[in-house]
C-alpha cells in the first residue's frame, strides 16, 4: 500500500471529506528531492521548503522553539504544511493533552506530503482545517480556547495570502466577541494630521469600554515651535530633537505611574528608539498606528524594530519594507471615521448658501491639486475651494473661501453636507493623480459618514473597503468633468450612492471597528496576555469561575463586579484598602507578597 | 521546643549587622531553635552566624518571576506554587518571626512563616504605625539625627533584646581556595585586602584613588601585599592596568572569582581590610579583622561603622574631589599617627554595655550618654 493510501486510511474516520478531496487531487505543488542525509525534502519554485541537509533536525529545532511560547490551555495553530516534518516534531514534543491544529490552504501540498512520508502514527493526534480562509477562520473560532499561531516560515510563505486572509477573518470574528477591558495608553503627536486621529482612537477605545490614558503631546506645540526659532537649521533640528527626547522621557514617566496593558502610539508620536527598547525590556507592549504614507514619511526606518506591532494603512510593499527594516509584526489597518462627529446635518438656508456649491474641494494646496483642479472648473457648475496653503494658485484664487485660512472640522462637515459633488483627490508630489495609489485617506470615510456624495480618485485598496455602488471613482483626470456633469444631473443617484457608503462606513469603517481589529490582531499573537484580556478572561467573574480557583481566591474575586477586569495589583489594592490591624487570610498574604515584587518590575524612570 | 525565625532580606552588610541581635536572642531564649531567612545568595554567610541552626534561602529572582506571571494572568496555580515553595522552606510555621527589615515583603514573609511577628510595624504587614525602634531607625535614616545607637544595636532593640556589651566574631570558614590564591596571607606582611567596589555607585572610591593608594602603600611597605576583593573585576583591572612593574607579584586580584565563603577565608587571612561602607567591610569586621573604613556619600560612622573594637573610620564631612585620605591611611597603618585631610575626620570603635560607639581618634574614649538615655526611653523593660 502506498504512503498516501496508508496515511489517508488513518484519517478516514475523522476527516472523510478531507480524505476524499485529497484523493481527488493529483498533488504536484512541491518538488520532492532527497536531502543530504537521505530523507526526502522539498522545494517550491526552486526554493527549499525544508532543509536540504537534514529536514528532521531542522524541524526538531523549530518545534523546540515553539514549545518555549506554548502555554497550557492554548490551541496551537500551525501555518505552513510542506512535508509536515515540523508537525511531526511538534506532536512528539507536545505536552499531554495539548491540542494542535494544522491549517491546510492547498490540498495539492497536503497530497504531496501524504504521498511522500509515512504519517499514520501521528496523523490522528492532530486536527486539520482546510478550505477557504473564511471557513477555516470560522472553524478555529469555534474552539473555546486561546489560539497560539506557530508559523513554519519556509512552507508558510507559499500561501501567505491565504494566511493573511485567515487572520483577517479571525480578527473580525474575535473583534466581534470582545468583552474584556484593557488599559491602553495612547501617545499622540505634538501636531499634524495624526493628532485628530489620535483623539478619535481615544474616543473609540473608550466607547469600547477600555480605560484610556491619553498622553496628549499637543500642549507642547508652542515650546516645540519656539525651539524652531533659531536661524541656523542645524541648531533648530538639534533643539527640536532634544525636546522630542524630553517628551519621550515624559511619556515614560506617565507610563511608570500608571502602567498600561498596551502603549498605542500614533504617527509622529515623540517616542524614540532608546525609549522603545527600554519599554520592551520592562515588558511593556507597544504598537504604532502609522497613519501616513510610508513613501513620504520615512522615519519608520529608524523605529521599525522599536515597536512590537506596526499597523499601517498600506499593504504589501509597505509591510515588506517595514519587515525588512526590522519590524516584528506588521498589520494592515486602514483609516476610518468617527460617525459621532462626521454625520449628516440639517442646514439652515443661510448655512446652505454659505457652505454649499455644486462642486467643492476641501484640503491643502498640494502640487497635484494645484495642477488638476483648474481643469475641473466649468461655467456649468459653481465651485468652492476650502483650505490653506493655496498661495500662488492664481487660477483658483477667486474660488478660495475665507481667504485660504485653515478651516475647522465643524466647517468641513457643513461643507460636505451642503455640497452636491465633493471632490476627493489624494495628494501627491507630482502633477497628476497619485502614481502609487494604494492607501485611502480619512476624507473618504468622513465624507461617506456625513452621507455626502463624493468623486474620489481610484485607489488599489478600494475593493476591500467599498463596493462600486458605494463610491464613484475616477481613473483619469479627463473623466472628472463628465462625471461631475452626470452626477450633478442625478440627485437621486447621488443620494443612493452616498447612503450606501454611509451604511458601509457605519457597519465596518469606524474608529471603534479599527480599534477592535487592532486589539484582536494583538490578542491573536498574544493569546495569553492581551488576547485573554480582550476575551474577558481576566474579568472577576470568569476568574472566579475557573475550575482551578480555590475558594479563598474566589472569595477575593467576588469582591469585584463580575464584569470588571481584575489583576494582581487590583486584588492587592483591595486587600490594602480593607485596612491594617486585622488578621490577614493566608491568600491575602500570598497576594501581597506577589504584589510587592510586581511593584518592582515597572521601575521605569 | 519552640522555634523562632530571624528574617533579614536586605544586603550582606545588614545581615552581618544582625549578628549581635541573633547572638542576644540566643542568650535570651536558650531553649528556642533559632533559624534564619535570608536571600539565597547570602546563605553561605548566614550559615557562618553562631546561634543559627538552619538557614532558609529566599530566592528573590524566583519570586519576581512568579509575580510577573501572576501579573500577566492571576491564576490559582500561582498561589499554589508559592504555597509549595513556602512549604519547602518551612513545613511547620514558626512560633515567632523577628523581622529586621521595614520592607513589606519581609513582614509578609514573617506572617506567612510564623504565628507571631515581632518587627518594625505594630499592626501587621499593612500597618503604618512603627514600633519605637523602627521609628528611631527611620528617623535616623531620613533626617540624619545625631545617631548614637549603632544599627546593629538597634536591631537588638527591634528583637526586644539589649546589646551584649561584647563583640561576637565569626569563625573563618574552612574552604578551599583556588590554587593560585592559596598563598594569600602566608608570605610577607602586611597583607591588606582592598575592597574595590560597592553595591551603590555613590559609595565607590574612584579607581585612580585606589591606584594611588596601592602605589603609595607598596612604596611605604616593601614587604606589603594588596589583595583586591569584591565582585567588580572590571574595576580591579582598571585599577591595576597602569601600575608600575614593581607592583607585579604584590597585587593579588581575587575579584569576581570567589564565593562568599572564599571571600571570608581570604579576608580572615589579611592583616587589614580597607574599603568603603560595604558588605565585605562588615564581613571583615565580623571575622575580627582590623578594618579601615572610608565613609562618604550617605554612609555615617555612628550608624553603620564596622562593629567591634579598634576599627578606624575616616568620615567625610564634605566630599571634595581629589581629597581622599590616601596618605593618612597609609601613615596610620605604618604607625605614624592619625591625621585627617580637609573635610574628613577620623574615628575609632569601642563597645560597652550599650553597644558600639565611635570616638575621635586620639581623644579619650568617652561613651556618649545619648545611647543610655535612648535605651531607657525605648526599652525600659529590658533594663
Amino acid at each position: 500500500m502506498s504512503y498516501l493510501a496508508q496515511n489517508l486510511e488513518g484519517l478516514r474516520e475523522r476527516y472523510p471529506a478531507l480524505v476524499q478531496t485529497t484523493q481527488e487531487n493529483r498533488g504536484g505543488l512541491l518538488t520532492v528531492v532527497p536531502s543530504r542525509e537521505g530523507s526526502p525534502s522539498a522545494t517550491h519554485e526552486g526554493r527549499w521548503v525544508h532543509s536540504g541537509y537534514d529536514p528532521r533536525k531542522e524541524a526538531q529545532a523549530w518545534a523546540e522553539a515553539q514549545l518555549l511560547e506554548w502555554k497550557a490551555g492554548e490551541l496551537a495553530v500551525v501555518l505552513g504544511v510542506g512535508l509536515l516534518y515540523h508537525v511531526e516534531a511538534l506532536v512528539a514534543l507536545k505536552p499531554e493533552g495539548a491540542m494542535l491544529t494544522v491549517v491546510v490552504p492547498n490540498i495539492a501540498e497536503f497530497n504531496d506530503a501524504a504521498s511522500t512520508r509515512p504519517m499514520e502514527v501521528w496523523i490522528n493526534r492532530v486536527d486539520w482545517v482546510w478550505g477557504a480562509p473564511g471557513g477555516m477562520a470560522e472553524q478555529l473560532a469555534t474552539r473555546s480556547m486561546p489560539l497560539r499561531f506557530m508559523t513554519y516560515g519556509s512552507a508558510a510563505r507559499l500561501h501567505a495570502d491565504v494566511h493573511r486572509d485567515l487572520e483577517a477573518e479571525l480578527r473580525r470574528i474575535v473583534a466581534a466577541k470582545q468583552s474584556g477591558r484593557l488599559h491602553v495608553a495612547v501617545v499622540g503627536p505634538i501636531y499634524g494630521g495624526s493628532l485628530p486621529i489620535a483623539r478619535y482612537t481615544v474616543t473609540a477605545l473608550e466607547s469600547l469600554g477600555h480605560r484610556v490614558s491619553w498622553l496628549d503631546q499637543s500642549p507642547h506645540r508652542a515650546s516645540y515651535d519656539l525651539f524652531a526659532s533659531g536661524r541656523e537649521p542645524r541648531h533648530r533640528a538639534t533643539m527640536q530633537s532634544r525636546f522630542a527626547d524630553l517628551l519621550s522621557l515624559s511619556v515614560v514617566t506617565n507610563l511608570a505611574e500608571d502602567p498600561p496593558d498596551l502603549v498605542l502610539a500614533l504617527a509622529q508620536a515623540p517616542l524614540n528608539l532608546a525609549v522603545l527598547e527600554h519599554l520592551r525590556k520592562k515588558k511593556f507592549l507597544t504598537a504604532m498606528w502609522f497613519v501616513e504614507n510610508y513613501r513620504h514619511l520615512t522615519y519608520w526606518q529608524q523605529l521599525a524594530g522599536g515597536y512590537d506591532y506596526w499597523f499601517v494603512i498600506q499593504q504589501a510593499s509597505c509591510i515588506d519594507a517595514l519587515t525588512r527594516a526590522g519590524a516584528r509584526q506588521v498589520h494592515y489597518l486602514p483609516m476610518a471615521t468617527d460617525p459621532a462627529l462626521h454625520r449628516p446635518l440639517g442646514l439652515t438656508e443661510a448655512e446652505q448658501a454659505e457652505y454649499g456649491a455644486d462642486v467643492s474641494f476641501v484640503g491643502a494646496g498640494y502640487a497635484n491639486r494645484r495642477t488638476l483642479l483648474p481643469g475641473w472648473l466649468s461655467k456649468d457648475w459653481s465651485f468652492k475651494l476650502w483650505g490653506n496653503e493655496w498661495e500662488g494658485a492664481d487660477g483658483l484664487t477667486s474660488l478660495l473661501q475665507r481667504g485660504g485660512t485653515r478651516i475647522d472640522t465643524e466647517t468641513c462637515i457643513k461643507v460636505f453636507n451642503a455640497t452636491a459633488v465633493n471632490l476627493n483627490l489624494h495628494s501627491c508630489a507630482g502633477d497628476g493623480l497619485d502614481p502609487e495609489a494604494d492607501f485611502i485617506n480619512p476624507r473618504t470615510f468622513e465624507l461617506a459618514a456625513c452621507g455626502a456624495f463624493q468623486l474620489v480618485d481610484e485607489r488599489s485598496l478600494f475593493p476591500d473597503l467599498f463596493a462600486l455602488d458605494e463610491m464613484v471613482r475616477f481613473r483619469s483626470v479627463a473623466e472628472v468633468p463628465s462625471l461631475i456633469r452626470t452626477w450633478l444631473a442625478d440627485s437621486s443617484g447621488r443620494r443612493t450612492i452616498a447612503a450606501a457608503a454611509r451604511r458601509r462606513v457605519l457597519a465596518q469603517h469606524t474608529y471603534a471597528h479599527r480599534m477592535s481589529e487592532l486589539l484582536a490582531a494583538i490578542g491573536m499573537h498574544q493569546p495569553d496576555r492581551i488576547g485573554a484580556m480582550v476575551r474577558g478572561d481576566r474579568n472577576a467573574g470568569v476568574l472566579g469561575q475557573r475550575a482551578d480557583a480555590p475558594p479563598e481566591l474566589a472569595a477575593l474575586l467576588r469582591r469585584f463586579p463580575s464584569g470588571q477586569r481584575v489583576e494582581l495589583k487590583d486584588v492587592a489594592a483591595q486587600i490594602k484598602a480593607k485596612g491594617a490591624g486585622r488578621e490577614l487570610a493566608r491568600e491575602e498574604l500570598l497576594i501581597l507578597m506577589l504584589d510587592s515584587y510586581r511593584a518592582e518590575t515597572r521601575d521605569l524612570v | 521546643m519552640s522555634r523562632a525565625l530571624v528574617i533579614q532580606l536586605a544586603r550582606l552588610g545588614d545581615l552581618l549587622q544582625s549578628l549581635q541581635a541573633i547572638t542576644q536572642l540566643r542568650v535570651r531564649h536558650p531553649q528556642t531553635q533559632l533559624d534564619l531567612l535570608c536571600p539565597s545568595h547570602l546563605a553561605e554567610v548566614g550559615r557562618l552566624l553562631p546561634g543559627i541552626e538552619k538557614v532558609l534561602e529566599w530566592d528573590g529572582a524566583a519570586w519576581q518571576r512568579r509575580a510577573m506571571a501572576a501579573q500577566q494572568d492571576l491564576r490559582a496555580e500561582h498561589l499554589m506554587e508559592i504555597e509549595t515553595t513556602l512549604m519547602g522552606l518551612a513545613p511547620d510555621r514558626y512560633d515567632c518571626a523577628y523581622v529586621l527589615n521595614q520592607h513589606r515583603r519581609a513582614l509578609v514573609a514573617g506572617s506567612l512563616l510564623a504565628r507571631e511577628v515581632k518587627g518594625p510595624l505594630l499592626h501587621g504587614p499593612l500597618g503604618e504605625a512603627l514600633t519605637s525602634w523602627a521609628a528611631y531607625v527611620r528617623d535616623v535614616a531620613q533626617r540624619r539625627l545625631g545617631q548614637r545607637v549603632h544599627l546593629a544595636d538597634a536591631f537588638c532593640g527591634l528583637c526586644g533584646v539589649s546589646p551584649s556589651g561584647c563583640v561576637v566574631t565569626l569563625d573563618p570558614p574552612v574552604v578551599r581556595l583556588p590554587d593560585d590564591l592559596e598563598p594569600i596571607g602566608k608570605q610577607g606582611a602586611p597583607w591588606v585586602a582592598l575592597i574595590v567596589g560597592a553595591g551603590e555607585t555613590e559609595r565607590c572610591v574612584p579607581t585612580e584613588v585606589w591606584r594611588r593608594w596601592i602605589s603609595s602603600f607598596l612604596v611605604s611597605s616593601p614587604q606589603g601585599r594588596v589583595v583586591l576583593v569584591g565582585t567588580e573585576s572590571e574595576r580591579a583591572a582598571e585599577i591595576q592596568a597602569p601600575l608600575p612593574p614593581s607592583a607585579l607579584g604584590r597585587i593579588w586580584d581575587t575579584t569576581g572569582r570567589t564565593s562568599l565563603s572564599q571571600l571570608a577565608a581570604i579576608l580572615a587571612r589579611c592583616h587589614r581590610v580597607v574599603g568603603s561602607d560595604t558588605g565585605p567591610l562588615h564581613l571583615a569586621a565580623a571575622l575580627g579583622r582590623p578594618v579601615i573604613g572610608w565613609y562618604f556619600a550617605r554612609a555615617r560612622v555612628h550608624e553603620t561603622g564596622p562593629y567591634g573594637f579598634h576599627h578606624v573610620v575616616w568620615q567625610a564631612e564634605e566630599l571634595r574631589e581629589d581629597t581622599w585620605p590616601v596618605d593618612e591611611t597609609i601613615a596610620a597603618m605604618c604607625e605614624q599617627g592619625y591625621r585627617a585631610p580637609a573635610g574628613w575626620s577620623v574615628w575609632t570603635s569601642h563597645c560597652d554595655t550599650w553597644g558600639a560607639y565611635y570616638s575621635p581618634v586620639g581623644q579619650a574614649a568617652i561613651p556618649p550618654r545619648e545611647r543610655e538615655a535612648l535605651w531607657h526611653e525605648l526599652e525600659p523593660a529590658l533594663l
